[in-house]
């Protein structure tokens, strides 16, 4: 019986139609019916439907009858953007085969390569899939001597499928049957089962997501977490059809879920084993690897008294969200708040949206900070993630920043303006691969302090959104690098110092000086807005004093007018945040740094 | 009884000034007839019988009436009953002053005049679409004061598009040389509606603006003047009483058509349409005032004074103790707000950008 289990994703570049070949299976496998036109069920954070993307990796149960026998599918669908891949690590760990689904218009993509590559890691089999081949612009023979030349299938192991119509859906399923080994089967060991995502319910208490690889787990069980050591009762467990099913027990080779009534979320954590308590294993699975994030910044409450709110908030999010890490930092401007580390910008943006939205909660980021190492002149290196954590200029014997190494996939016609570019972002060019005739792989190391505000936008934009992008953290350079204060009214905002480039550094003052004068509304004095090296002020604007507005002519009946306006002004007022005397605009924090205007 | 302050507006108008945006039309003599014949109907349908303490005229331009309609307009207004110390002004062009007009004035108990003149420059008074000179201004003023009426406001309008602080300067100093008791300064808005607006004419720049206000406020102060709201300034003694009752958030009566007031705890607006006036559909809007309302509109108004609110009487007549107001003490706190001898008021620093105070109260 336990042969007719397989687990297996779906990979793929953004947009190549995981999502909807998913709701294809589901449909297939009579998991749910097509009745409401609903679509990319799996998809079902609210944000996810809204973008149209995959943030988190979710876990389905298929029932599919082939040849006569039953079997159990479990499908893990999985994020495709660069800055979810440890999502997709996550879900591969738990899977013995993917579908690696290939767009047949647009070809193979950064993140095709890199989500492949993940799966290669895990050993697992891969079953090549070209999609969308009804397209009028489906170019299905490129395609396929893309996927033979450059990434080594055969001919006769592509599959091709249009998940919109469903043409070829049905083989696809049959041939992960028939393909992806069946999970191992070890009943009799002590219970070993992967935690490879949890979420918090407010009745259940911590729910999580598990592959048992060994053993099995029933209800009443006494589990206990490897790495925190602490023991929980088993009170329910199932596996997950589009709502969970309970069983009785999940044994060796199944995908499941388990809930033991864990109100402590800091009691558990993703990647972590769990045993009997009363059993137990001696050595825990190999868990993943802990993906670091890269990109820091500050998030403080608006209103300084939602301080606890926000921690709990983050620590929510965290349950699910293995890379998120965060750690208390004071601003003077902004009071309490934290330092959060991300896996990139668009991991950042989402958990803003989700304790905006999630947790009703306003929130102030930070311009972003990639992690820096400094050599100090004792001899010893410490890492920083906040420009206001730079040690003196004195006691610093150099800098270390992260370099990344890319994929710039492109037609050939854009290279001139990729390389330009890199060049701008301080990239070092390592080696172009050609696709095809008419397609090239770009590597660049570029700095990734560089990349994280809008090098991905750049790029679009400068190839008409050909160009697709994915990077790997390369290693750290030694680098010119000098912290930058920004000034109101002559006194330092520590939330808007940044860390830049020498160099660069008079560009972006005046830039940054420039931009602040044109977020910051006018105020009722004159405020200088100076940037400044040390003690020196490199750059300098002036936001000019409040325009009149109170000496109109006020006869008796202007008053109740007059509240209105006053009403609808100060309902303006509540995105600014006041910095001392100088009333800013939230977003001026996050955005100084970026170049569009 | 209480007595009562009543406002009562005139809408017509010989010729329309290109920035005005109030309830104003041209006038027409017909219509005036049959508009006094609405008002009488208005103020007889409130009953009043308290004695009245203050009373305003204004506009349009009241001074634009005929003989015969300004004869009627007194008739109506003569069945008041006034304190003895009251306050009764008049809004007057400084083209139709003439023996007859302030005759008429004089028999009908006015004893305050308040004199549109706005410029004396050429160039400002063209794009305002007014005129005025100012040997004819000086012999009118004369003419006003012989008449007994020592009592006169004059309007200022400064911040014209092309003017600059030495034709600012030029009509202080000729304004100061009338020797009156009052003047009231206007910033010149743009508002929509107005000829200035469509003609698509652009204010002066806002640092500009703003230095002309310091300007007035020191050349007025130095000519013995109190300013003692936002935009007015009067000599020891003159200041406008029925304004005061607007800033002192009183109950006032409000009649003719687009006039407001504000009766037992009720703000009103008039229609602003004539044809619905002379049917007798007085009014537009009514809003019912809260206390919440109420301690807000104090404070909107209160502190247009210079000399800001009086803590006791306002914790008195709000039933508050406005010391202990959050909002208050977070701007006394910041010096945005000053507290002294009993009044809050706001720092002079701030008197310009007013606004942005009120904002951070309401």
């Amino acid at each position: 019986m336990k042969s007719n289990i397989r687990n297996f994703s779906i990979i793929a570049h953004i947009d190549h139609g995981k999502s909807t070949l998913a709701d294809r299976f589901l449909e297939l496998t009579n998991a749910y019916s097509n009745r409401n036109n609903e679509t990319q069920i799996l998809d079902n954070m609210e944000l996810e439907k809204e973008r149209g993307i995959t943030i988190k990796l979710n876990a389905v149960s298929l029932n599919y009858n082939y040849q006569g026998n039953d079997y159990i599918l479990n499908l893990i669908d999985t994020p495709g953007h660069v800055d979810f891949s440890y999502e997709v690590s996550r879900s591969l760990a738990s899977c013995e085969g993917a579908i690696l689904v290939v767009d047949a218009s647009q070809g193979i993509e950064a993140q095709t390569l890199a989500n492949l590559y993940l799966a290669l890691e895990n050993d697992l089999t891969i079953i090549p899939v070209i999609n969308k081949i009804d397209l009028p612009n489906a170019n299905v023979e490129k395609v396929k001597s893309e996927l033979i030349n450059s990434l080594g299938f055969k001919e006769n192991e592509i599959l091709l499928c249009s998940a919109k119509t469903g043409l070829g859906v049905k083989e696809i399923l049959e041939t992960v049957i028939e393909k992806v080994p069946a999970p191992v089967i070890n009943e009799d060991k002590p219970l070993r089962a992967l935690i490879f995502d949890s979420h918090y319910d407010p009745y259940k208490g911590v729910v999580l997501l598990v592959k048992v690889v060994d053993g099995k787990i029933k209800v009443k069980d006494k589990i206990k977490m490897m790495a925190t050591s602490s023991v929980f009762e088993v009170t329910e467990l199932g596996i997950n059809r589009l709502t969970n099913i309970s069983q009785t027990e999940l044994s060796s080779g199944m995908v499941g879920y388990v809930c033991a009534a864990i109100k402590d979320i800091t009691k558990v954590a993703v990647g972590d084993t769990i045993t009997l308590e009363n059993n137990e294993a001696l050595e825990p699975l190999k868990g993943y690897k802990k993906m670091k994030p890269m990109v820091f910044s500050g998030i403080f409450p608006t209103e300084t008294n939602k301080y606890d709110e926000l921690k709990e908030a983050l620590e929510k999010l965290k349950l699910n969200d293995a890379a998120l890490t965060f750690s208390p930092e004071t601003s003077i401007a902004l009071g309490f708040g934290f330092r959060v580390g991300f896996l990139g910008l668009l991991h950042m943006d989402i958990i803003l949206t989700r304790l905006e939205r999630e947790f009703n909660l306003e929130t102030i980021a930070t311009s972003p900070s990639v992690v820096y190492k400094v050599m100090l002149t004792s001899g010893e290196e410490i890492e920083i993630s906040s420009p206001n954590e730079m040690p003196e200029k004195v006691k610093i014997s150099y800098i270390k920043e992260p370099y990344i190494y890319t994929n710039i996939i492109a037609p050939t016609e854009f290279i001139g303006p990729i390389m330009t570019l890199c060049q701008n972002k301080r990239g070092i060019y390592d080696t172009t691969e050609y696709i095809d005739e008419t397609r090239v792989n770009i590597h660049y190391y570029i700095p990734l302090g560089e990349i994280i505000y809008d090098f991905y936008d750049k790029l679009k934009s400068s190839t008409k959104g050909y160009a697709s992008f994915d990077y790997e953290i390369s290693d750290y350079r030694v680098s010119k690098l000098v912290k930058m204060d920004i000034l109101l009214n002559g006194q330092i905002v520590d939330a808007l110092s940044v860390i830049v480039h020498e160099d660069f550094a008079y560009q972006k003052g005046k830039d940054i000086v420039n931009k602040l004068r044109k977020t910051i509304p006018r105020q009722m004095f004159e405020v200088p807005i100076q940037a400044s090296i040390g003690s020196k002020i490199i750059a300098r604007e002036n936001v000019s004093a409040m325009k009149k507005n109170v000496l109109a002519k006020c006869y008796g009946g202007d008053v109740s007018r007059k509240r209105k306006l006053l009403e609808k002004q100060k309902e303006g007022k509540k995105r600014m945040k006041m910095i001392g005397s100088v009333e800013v605009p939230k977003e001026a924090f996050l955005s100084i740094l970026s170049d569009e205007e | 009884m209480n007595d009562v302050s009543i406002y009562i507006h005139i809408p017509f108008c010989k010729s329309i000034c290109s920035y005005c945006d109030f309830c104003k039309l041209l006038y027409n003599e017909k219509w005036v007839d049959l508009y006094l014949d609405s008002l009488e109907k208005e103020i007889k349908s409130y009953n009043i019988s308290s004695k009245v303490k203050t009373l305003y005229i204004g506009g349009g331009t009241p001074s634009s009436l005929s003989e015969k309609c300004l004869e009627k307009l007194f008739t109506i207004i003569n069945k008041f009953n006034f304190i003895k110390n009251y306050e009764f002004t008049f809004e007057c062009n400084i083209n139709d002053i003439n023996s007859n007009l302030l005759n008429i004035l004089k028999k009908g108990k006015v004893n305050r005049l308040s004199i549109g003149i706005e410029s004396f420059n050429k160039d400002n008074l063209i794009l305002l679409n007014r005129t005025c000179d100012y040997e004819d201004v000086k012999n009118k003023i004369n003419l006003c004061k012989k008449f007994g009426f020592n009592n006169i406001n004059v309007d200022l309008i400064y911040a014209v598009p092309n003017e600059n602080e030495k034709i600012l300067l030029n009509d202080l100093n000729l304004l100061t040389s009338l020797d009156i008791t009052h003047i009231s300064t206007y910033s010149l808005m743009i508002e929509e509606n107005t000829v200035l607006y469509i003609n698509n004419i652009k204010p002066i720049k806002e640092k500009l603006d703003y230095k002309m206000y310091k300007i007035i406020c020191k050349f007025l102060k130095e000519k013995g003047f109190n300013h003692y709201e936002i935009s007015n300034f009067a000599k020891k003694g003159y200041e406008s009483e029925h304004n005061l009752v607007y800033w002192n958030n009183e109950y006032y009566y409000g009649f003719g058509l687009g006039a407001s007031g504000y009766i037992s705890n009720i703000r009103y607006n008039n229609t602003r349409n004539l044809n619905d006036y002379l049917k007798g559909i007085y009014l537009l809007n009514k809003e019912i005032i809260t206390n919440e309302d109420n301690f807000k509109y104090g404070l909107i108004l209160g502190l247009r004074k210079i000399n800001g609110i009086n803590v006791n009487n306002f914790n008195e007549k709000y039933h508050t103790n406005i010391l202990e107001n959050e909002k208050v003490k977070k701007l006394i706190k910041l010096n945005e707000l000053i507290y002294e001898n009993d009044f809050i008021f706001i720092n002079e620093k701030y008197i310009y950008v007013q606004n942005e105070i009120l904002i951070k109260l309401i």
